[in-house]
């Protein structure tokens, strides 16, 4: 029988997210699970309201992810209603949406992947947090990160109405227009998003990428997973956060798949196992193949580096200078699991420029932000890339358009197989002999960082602290240690 | 200047007991409607948000759930800054720890709270959506509502 290691990062809410490390007799990693709480009965919780309520219901189904699951389920209702929004409705969503992009990237790269990369992997735990990167970088950019953070969602707010839950999102258009004057300030926001995105990413280049030992670790094999990717692309096969057809590649780079999102269901296959709750996505067509990686894998991964894999550039020419960078130093497809940082901080520069070029478009201030010509249907696919990866609502409703059938696929449910394997890898590489050191568990937890798993589905934890607990269980399943921080 | 204070209820409405602190904020705020001095919000988020939130308040209520474990579903706690242990690593941008967020504040120069206490009751069903509460953490928010105005002297 196996040892056990468990790695439990939230405290409160008992089993909200959790890595299970295997140990085999020798002590070695046998293998790797993620999991996290089972949330119940949304369905049942969804049948039977209107339809048009969907857009303020799901973004509370995840604290991490509001926007996109209300972004998603908008455009879930276009289909429903079939109805398309005007030119300056989708402007304005994508307006929402990028300063969505913006903020969310900042804070994943400052908070959460900051600590491991400027304050560094090995130093002392206390010194890992945020305030240990501001100590770094200086604290006027962490006025800049917290001032960037504060007008993207100024954004949100002005036009979803409240950035943390947007309530906002109608089918065909949006509930609110953009006046000349507000024109002015989100100019001055997207001015100030470029400006900072340029920044991050020097930031980024010279604390990582003119670091050897920083570049060894991302490019080390420990953090290195063969599989397909897939992410939504537009018409000339460029990054789109909010609209396009789903590309999928395989592990050499070669396209398998290009298919419209409201196909879905003939792309991507779900599979249940007995270790978790979440149905596993895989790509349908080669049939689960279970937890492999190489030319044989039927997992594929989304987000920042799916996106990256799967794309033939950006959509914005600084980004795309970036890009071009990246593509030079890794190559394509790039399967270094912490290079979705990079790819991160090229996607928020893309987002901001987007932000400016939707400024200058006039037909931002049009009056004409409705489209009612409604054509019923009463079925509707709604799919975004979240800043986690791909995202898709599928709704039915009946005649009257109340509710009759949800599914939901969001990002850690296509990166969960994926993650489970990249945290093994690390774990081979940094855990042996049943030795596992405080260091040694950051590596491993690093590799599971890197994907931003949503763990926020209940939207909020007590905020007290939350420390790291790894229990070492003997053969039978007894804990012989633990070790906390 | 700082001088008002701020409650928080904290947590999701549509996940059965968790939303045991928006109910509990919105019970307070019924009681001590038009009361000078007082702010009381609802919020779904954690970390940086509460920064946000915070910043220019005298003093902070947070109203949360909690699930400890061996814990009595409907108990009530009463918690303390120093209660809330070291600042540590967080698992995701969004779980930055109430310390965390209040020294950051203090570094960029905001006006942060000098007192914040934490009142939070045991949950029992934090996983089933659902916007009932569970019968025990029911009978506990009138309690702990009558508990929140005497301890901070809402009334007077």
């Amino acid at each position: 029988m196996a040892n056990k290691i468990t790695i439990n990062p939230v405290t409160r809410l008992e089993g909200h997210g959790k890595i299970d490390i295997f140990l085999n007799d020798n002590g070695d990693v046998a293998d790797a699970y993620f999991q996290v709480t089972e949330l119940r009965g949304f369905e049942r919780f969804c049948i039977g309201r209107p339809a048009e309520e969907m857009p303020r219901i799901v973004p509370n189904i995840c604290g991490v992810c509001p926007t996109p699951h209300n972004m998603a389920s908008t455009k879930a209702l276009d289909y429903i209603y079939g109805v398309a929004p005007t030119p300056t409705a989708k402007l304005v969503r994508k307006l929402q949406y990028n300063a969505n992009f913006i903020e969310d990237h900042y804070i994943h790269f400052f908070f959460l992947a900051g600590p491991d990369f400027v304050v560094g992997p090995d130093a002392d735990p206390a010194e890992r947090n945020i305030l240990g990167v501001i100590n770094k970088v200086g604290l006027d950019i962490g006025k800049k990160v917290i001032e960037v953070r504060k007008k993207t969602r100024e954004i949100i707010k002005l036009i979803a109405s409240k950035p943390a839950h947007p309530e906002g999102g109608l089918p065909g258009g949006v509930p609110r227009g953009i006046t000349e004057e507000e024109r002015k300030t989100i100019r001055r926001t997207a001015d100030l998003s470029v400006e900072f995105a340029q920044f991050a990413m020097q930031l980024f280049k010279d604390t990582v990428l003119k670091n050897k030992s920083y570049l060894d670790l991302v490019l080390s094999d420990a953090y290195n997973l063969k599989t397909s990717y897939m992410a939504l692309v537009d018409d000339t096969k460029k990054v789109n956060f909010y609209e396009g057809k789903l590309r999928v590649i395989d592990p050499s780079g070669n396209e398998t798949a290009f298919f419209h999102p409201n196909d879905y269901v003939d792309y991507i296959g779900e599979w249940v196992e007995p270790w978790t709750y979440i149905r596993l996505t895989h790509l349908k067509k080669l049939g689960w193949k279970g937890l492999v990686e190489g030319a044989d894998t039927s997992l594929y991964r989304v987000g920042p580096l799916a996106r990256y894999n799967v794309c033939d550039g950006m959509a914005t020419p600084l980004a795309q200078k970036e890009y071009e960078q990246m593509v030079e130093t890794l190559g394509k497809p790039s399967h270094h699991t912490l290079a979705y940082h990079w790819m991160r901080l090229i996607e928020a520069l893309q987002a901001a420029e987007d932000l400016q070029i939707i400024a200058d478009d006039p037909l931002l201030t049009s009056k004409n932000i409705r489209n009612m010509n409604f054509q019923f249907t009463g079925k509707g696919v709604g799919c975004v890339e979240a800043c986690r990866g791909v995202l898709i609502h599928d709704y039915e409703t009946d005649d009257n358009g109340l509710i009759k059938k949800v599914n939901l696929i969001v990002a850690t449910q296509h990166n969960a197989a994926p993650i489970g394997l990249s945290v093994k890898k690390a774990a081979q590489a940094f855990i042996k002999g049943g030795e596992v050191k405080e260091g040694m568990l950051n590596m491993a937890e690093m590799a599971f960082r890197a994907y931003d798993p949503c763990l926020g589905c209940a939207t909020h934890t007590l905020p007290g602290k939350m420390p790291l607990v790894v229990d070492i269980r003997d053969p039978e399943g007894n804990i012989i240690k633990t070790i906390s921080r | 200047m700082k001088k008002k204070t701020l409650i928080i209820g904290l947590g999701n409405t549509i996940l059965s007991d968790d939303g045991a602190g928006i109910l509990t904020a919105q019970e307070v705020e019924k009681q001590c409607r038009g009361l000078p001095d007082i702010d009381i919000v609802e919020a779904s988020l954690g970390g940086i948000g509460l920064l946000d939130l915070m910043a220019g308040y005298k003093k902070v209520i947070i109203v949360d759930s909690i699930k400890t474990a061996e814990g009595q579903p409907g108990k009530i706690y009463r918690i303390g800054m120093e209660d809330l242990g070291n600042i540590t690593y967080p698992c995701g941008p969004h779980f930055l720890d109430v310390r965390t967020a209040v020294e950051l504040g203090n570094k960029f120069g905001y006006e942060m709270p000098d007192n914040i206490e934490i009142y939070a009751v045991e949950i029992k069903d934090n996983t089933t959506f659902s916007e009932t509460l569970t019968p025990e953490v029911e009978k506990a928010i009138p309690v702990l509502v009558k508990q929140i105005i005497a301890d901070q002297e809402l009334m007077k």
